[in-house]
């Protein structure tokens, strides 16, 4: 188990400061809670790791394929290409010798091939999406090199008019249950994207991701993103094995990447560290006050 | 048609034996029994209470003022063939504005190209098979922006027909005019007084772009406008939790169908949304500075969490009140494939131009 737990890969963010907040990267075999209000960049994120997954094996990525779930209908082709163009370029930069070995390696990081290995499905109603992770595994036993499925607004689709809030609470979790399976029985990551929404307690309104309580246990991992000013944090909520952290990114024409730019620097399994990099130890008043005091 | 003019809308409108599926303000209460109603032209024009023609709305005096043909016959059957609205106006000149030539990748993606130039690039089309939203105050332009949009689908490459939703009593017929002083028959018009009413809309224009096929000259809706979302949750709504909650159900069930229509039909949703004062920072809606005061779109974050793409109006007067002239400004507050960027236009009696940002 233990050496099983040190061989687990992660797919990097493509920030340095989040991935060593995230001890390396979106880890497999594990799923991830990603939340945050509109706009601060939940969908770009899902989209940058979708390409990230693919980054051959020689230059530091798991060369894997990604299925993407979209329920809201952000996922625009247009901006995937732009950020696998984004990817390649700097993975050129930072590579220069390697693609001159494997000529044949070079031939392989168009943005088109990128495109290709994303498996776009999109929903349109709670029983389509139920339907969907009930094919998963059907699916991932046909196409073994899938190693991410990010699932935009997980929580999108349930938050009409259920009459039956036990029964959403059913469904859901038997949906958590399902996705974590599939996490560890393929070695997979797996990522939920989720909104906010503001809850009334104890005379005040406050954020929190949408679902409830309950929902919040369906989860290894919780990284909420915010603003901070006018910059973007994310905070690293909860975790099995890392203390809870904060760290800017910033979103780039070419993707999520650090902020705070000397150069922007797109980091891959850590090998490159050029920009001195900010950590802040983030305690729950403080976060709670980033949240309410944009 | 003689009648008296009436305002209320008879209760078998949006009823099962509804041969026409549009709202349609009644002239004559004689109408209500469920006869196909003629002149649908008029009809709308009196209920608006507008001078058609700068003269009286006057039903008795010319049975159709605008001079417009009602086209569609009159036979009806379950979906009939709808009653057309169709004073619509050709644009005063071609739209020069033509999208960037997209790879075929992206040929899913039928852009819209939204103005005549000049434009910056990035905010020149409106994605399809998303929501996107655009928020003002008042006297923005944004009704005139979705009135324009209506008017150039026809010629753009998306070649479309729109469905325009108004929930702010009346249909501006007058502004139309006054963009194009012709005659086309582009733009279907209805009309929603509540969120249920809005459903029930949707649903029935999920049926009509299901059937195209009625006639052949008409080119398929491939654009929805909303104006103005906001207006529709403005009454009957309390604070309390369960109203609150009840509220949010239905933008989530009108968010995921308008989404749903878009993407089954490839078409572009616009819908408006109005502004509410920001007295204490809210940690999660754009907030804008619009008019000397500090603004947010209304209906809060779980609206914003239901549509792609917000576009921001705002407007900053220059100098004093009267003498001043109004910059106006269109933000991006967040989209999935546009940076946050912004440009000024201006509106004109024949349009909404860029601006181009000027060699500074």
């Amino acid at each position: 188990m233990l050496s099983d737990e040190q061989s687990q890969k992660h797919i990097t963010t493509g920030s340095g400061d989040l991935n060593d907040i995230l001890g390396g990267g979106i880890h497999c075999k594990e799923v991830t809670e990603i939340g945050g209000v509109p706009g601060v960049g939940k969908t770009q994120l899902g989209i940058q790791l979708a390409i990230n997954v693919q980054i051959p094996v020689e230059y530091g990525g798991l060369g894997g394929k990604a299925v993407y779930i979209d329920t809201e209908g952000s996922f625009m082709v247009e901006r995937v290409y732009q950020i696998a163009e984004g990817c390649i370029r700097d993975i050129l930069e930072h590579f220069p010798h390697n693609h001159e070995k494997s000529s044949s390696g070079k031939k392989q990081l168009q943005p088109e091939h990128f495109l290709a290995d994303i498996y776009y499905f999109r929903i349109c109603s709670y029983t389509e999406q139920i339907a969907v992770i009930n094919y998963l595994e059907k699916f991932l036993g046909e196409h073994k090199d899938v190693r991410i499925v990010i699932i935009d607004s997980v929580t999108f689709h349930f938050r009409q008019d259920f009459e039956d809030l036990a029964l959403r609470t059913r469904v859901l979790s038997g949906l958590s249950l399902k996705l974590m399976k599939i996490a560890k029985t393929y070695n997979l990551a797996v990522v939920l994207l989720n909104q906010v929404t503001t809850k009334f307690t104890e005379g005040s309104f406050q954020l929190t991701l949408a679902l409830g309580d309950s929902w919040s246990h369906s989860c290894t991992n919780r990284l909420i993103l915010y603003w901070n000013g006018n910059e973007r944090y994310a905070h690293l909520d909860k975790s099995p094995s890392l203390p809870v952290a904060s760290a800017p990114y910033a979103v780039t024409d070419k993707g999520i990447r650090d902020a705070f730019p000397i150069f922007h620097c797109f980091t891959i399994c850590g090998h490159i560290k050029i920009v001195p990099r900010l950590r802040m130890e983030a305690t729950a008043e403080s976060m709670e006050c980033c949240l309410l005091s944009t | 048609m003689t009648g008296r003019m009436t305002n209320r809308v008879p209760d078998w409108i949006g009823g099962r034996d509804d041969p026409w599926p549009w709202h349609i303000y009644p002239v004559n209460r004689r109408v209500g029994q469920g006869a196909p109603i003629k002149h649908a032209l008029e009809l709308i024009a009196n209920a608006s209470k507008l001078p058609a023609d700068g003269s009286k709305p006057d039903s008795e005096r010319n049975p159709n003022p605008l001079g417009g043909e009602l086209t569609g016959d009159a036979s009806a059957g379950a979906e009939g063939p709808l009653c057309r609205f169709l004073v619509l106006l050709q644009p005063a000149r071609a739209p020069p504005g033509e999208p960037s030539p997209s790879p075929p990748l992206l040929s899913r993606h039928q852009a819209l190209p939204r103005l005549s130039p000049p434009r910056p690039t990035p905010l020149r089309r409106l994605p399809a098979a998303s929501v996107t939203e655009i928020a003002g105050e008042s006297a923005t332009g944004k009704t005139q922006l979705c009135l324009q949009l209506a008017l150039l689908a026809p010629q753009s490459p998306l070649s479309a027909s729109s469905l325009f939703l108004h929930s702010d009593l009346p249909f501006p017929l007058h502004r139309l005019r006054r963009l194009a002083p012709k005659i086309l028959d582009h733009v279907l018009v209805a009309a929603a007084h509540s969120p249920t009413d809005l459903l029930s809309l949707l649903a029935r224009a999920q049926r009509l772009l299901a059937n195209p096929g009625r006639s052949p000259h008409r080119l398929p809706i491939r654009l929805i406008l909303l104006d103005s979302i906001a207006s529709l949750f403005r009454a009957d709504f309390d604070a309390s939790p369960a109203d609150l909650r009840r509220r949010s159900a239905l933008f989530f069930q009108i968010s995921a169908k308008l989404k749903e229509l878009a993407y089954r039909h490839q078409c572009v949703v616009v819908v408006t949304n109005q502004v509410v004062d920001v007295v204490e920072r809210d940690a999660g809606n754009t907030v804008a500075w619009s008019s000397g005061r500090s603004v947010s779109p209304a209906l809060g974050i779980t609206w914003a969490n239901c549509v792609n793409t917000r576009l921001f109006l705002t407007r900053e007067v220059d100098g004093d009140g009267a003498s001043g002239s109004a910059r106006r400004r269109m933000k991006v507050a967040f989209a999935p494939h546009l940076p946050e960027r912004s440009c000024e236009f201006v509106i004109r009696r024949d349009g909404i131009f860029g601006v181009e940002p000027a060699e500074r």
